[in-house]
């Protein structure tokens, strides 16, 4: 029955969708939701894999990272291996609950610099000023890990080369 | 009694109330009662299989092949927007044409598939023009079960009568369409009264729907025109089936495999839409059926209705046609119609008459019995959860107010028909 309200709900949207000019495509799939345990924080992720043989995978929690496609299973493991033991490490340290704290405000600042953009006209001389303070902001995370001792070794910083 | 006539009234007994009760999953219920039936010795395993009907099976499977694909043209979208265009945004014309497009489809697709196309779009449709979806999607749902009373592959009820008893596509449609035409417009009538204070629209309510684009809504015209060929081609072999000597099932996989063929979509993907779970469900309930006629069940079933009705066949009829009217508004159709099959077969063979009206009587008993409330058929249940999941609330009392009446008409008009045509 389940199923059957699935179909009716894609019918509708795909109506409504196709009445706005875009193509829709439905492709059966699975989605599958991970889910760890480390040392008492979740660690979870949700992957869907498609019968093209695309893979999509978003971490949600502790705090979420965007949707990234691969081409293999094997590249989504070990994403999820590798991010594992990135966790893991992470969770010794004594800043963690500030870390993830600070990460979910970053995110919430992204939605806000975000909204921004959609729904007003933000003077330019406003625009250069968030930029600049963007730029210390980024030249402060870089300053930190100049003086930070590295305790990750298994794989390179992906942004901060 | 024996202990296999007992075992097999027991099994058949629990396994037909807890489908009924629908605390679990009515596949789920029947698949194993049937199997308690191999288990407890009351048949063997090949004599099991032989009473699976392959014939309602086969002509099951074909249909929902052909729908599977047909679905992914987009046609059922266009035919709504192009009808409400049509219609110029008025509500009541916008119900009728939807009334009409339902009942056609039904005829010619089973009851829910339908549903699950038509109702979606009305829904689309409706919220655009920002109007209650209720009063359409009653009448369609009324229109479903009332189409697919009209032929041989429109309602399950039908597939089984027809492949049980022998009777064809063009019998179907020869016996019961004159009627059903009959009864769709007097239906019609009473719900245009019904509704005529609700199918109100303003101007630009009715701007909205002709701003509609029907051209979007079809996104492959080359899989459309193959879909166009199949169902035509399928529709000749259900109107010559009888003549040319082929079962009905092989018609509907013929044009099912051929679909597949030309199409070129990826098979797995559309066998993976088969309703699996009606299939087994029938499947099943064929066995449990079988073990009844196969203990001797069956047999003293008919032999009481024939002590009941003195073997008189008009007074069988009411019985059948109101009787199963009734036990359909509430109870599933299917396994009610399974075992009457059997049943009738065997009241034709201990009164040695000729019972063809009985089958006329079941069918229209049996279709139009499931207009009466809301769990009286598959395609009432299903219309009410898509409602419901857009936020609107489709009541069992609404759909009983409106739905049960107009069955009671429905049933007489029927019952009108059969008396004078066949008795």
């Amino acid at each position: 029955m389940r199923n059957k309200y699935l179909g009716a709900e894609l019918l509708q949207q795909s109506m409504k969708l196709k009445q706005m000019g875009a193509e829709v495509a439905v492709i059966n799939s699975k989605l599958c939701y991970v889910t760890f345990d480390v040392s008492g924080f979740t660690v979870s992720y949700v992957y869907n894999v498609n019968k093209k043989g695309k893979y999509f995978l978003e971490r949600i929690r502790p705090y979420s990272l965007p949707l990234k496609e691969f081409e293999s299973e094997d590249d989504v493991i070990a994403i999820i291996e590798m991010d594992l033991s990135q966790f893991k490490n992470a969770i010794k340290s004594h800043n963690i609950d500030q870390f993830i704290s600070v990460s979910r405000r970053l995110e919430r600042v992204f939605h806000q610099f975000e909204d921004l953009f959609l729904y007003y006209n933000v003077p330019e001389d406003e625009m250069k000023r968030l930029e600049e303070e963007v730029a210390v902001f980024e030249k402060d995370i870089a300053g930190v890990k100049e003086k930070a001792q590295r305790v990750f070794h298994e794989k390179e910083p992906e942004f901060l080369k | 009694m024996s202990d296999q006539l007992m075992i097999a009234i027991a099994i058949f007994s629990i396994t037909y109330m807890l489908i009924m009760t629908e605390k679990l999953h009515r596949t789920v219920v029947a698949l194993f009662g049937a199997v308690l039936m191999l288990v407890f010795s009351v048949e063997a395993q090949e004599q099991a299989a032989n009473h699976i009907d392959t014939n309602t099976i086969g002509l099951l499977i074909g249909m929902m092949i052909i729908v599977s694909i047909i679905r992914r043209t987009g046609i059922f979208e266009y035919l709504a927007i192009h009808a409400a265009k049509l219609a110029g945004g008025d509500p009541w014309k916008i119900m009728l044409l939807f009334s009409l497009i339902t009942a056609v489809s039904s005829a010619l697709l089973d009851n829910v598939t339908t549903i699950l196309l038509i109702v979606p779009v009305t829904m689309v449709i409706t919220s655009t023009m920002e109007i209650n979806p209720i009063p359409f999607v009653v009448v369609e749902t009324l229109m479903s079960n009332i189409g697919g009373t009209a032929t041989l592959i429109g309602d399950p009820p039908n597939i089984m009568i027809g492949s049980a008893v022998g009777l064809g596509f063009m019998d179907f449609v020869w016996n019961l369409a004159p009627i059903v035409l009959v009864i769709i417009v007097v239906n019609l009538l009473i719900l245009k009264f019904l509704y005529r204070k609700t199918l109100q629209a303003s101007d630009e309510q009715k701007k909205r729907v002709m701003d509609l684009d029907e051209s979007l809504a079809i996104h492959d015209i080359v899989l459309l025109k193959k879909g166009g060929l199949v169902m035509g081609l399928t529709l000749l072999g259900f109107i010559l089936h009888s003549s040319l000597g082929y079962e009905s099932a092989t018609v509907a996989l013929f044009g099912a495999s051929l679909y597949l063929l030309i199409s070129k979509l990826d098979p797995e993907e559309i066998l993976l839409e088969i309703e699996w779970t009606t299939i087994f469900f029938f499947a099943s309930l064929f066995i449990l059926v079988g073990a009844l006629e196969d203990v001797g069940v069956i047999e003293m079933l008919a032999g009481g209705m024939v002590q009941m009705t003195a073997g008189d066949v008009g007074l069988s009829t009411t019985v059948i046609l109101f009787g199963s009217s009734i036990a359909s508004a509430f109870l599933d159709n299917i396994p009610f119609v399974a075992t009457m099959i059997p049943l009738l077969q065997d009241f034709g063979l201990q009164t040695g008459q000729n019972i063809s009206v009985l089958w006329w009587a079941l069918a229209l008993g049996a279709c139009l019995g499931g207009n009466g409330t809301l769990v009286g058929a598959s395609a009432n249940v299903i219309a009410a959860g898509i409602v419901e999941k857009q936020g609107h609330k489709l009541s069992f009392k609404e759909f009983f107010m409106v739905g049960f009446p107009l069955m009671l008409v429905s049933v007489t008009i029927a019952y009108g028909y059969v008396a004078i045509r066949y008795l």
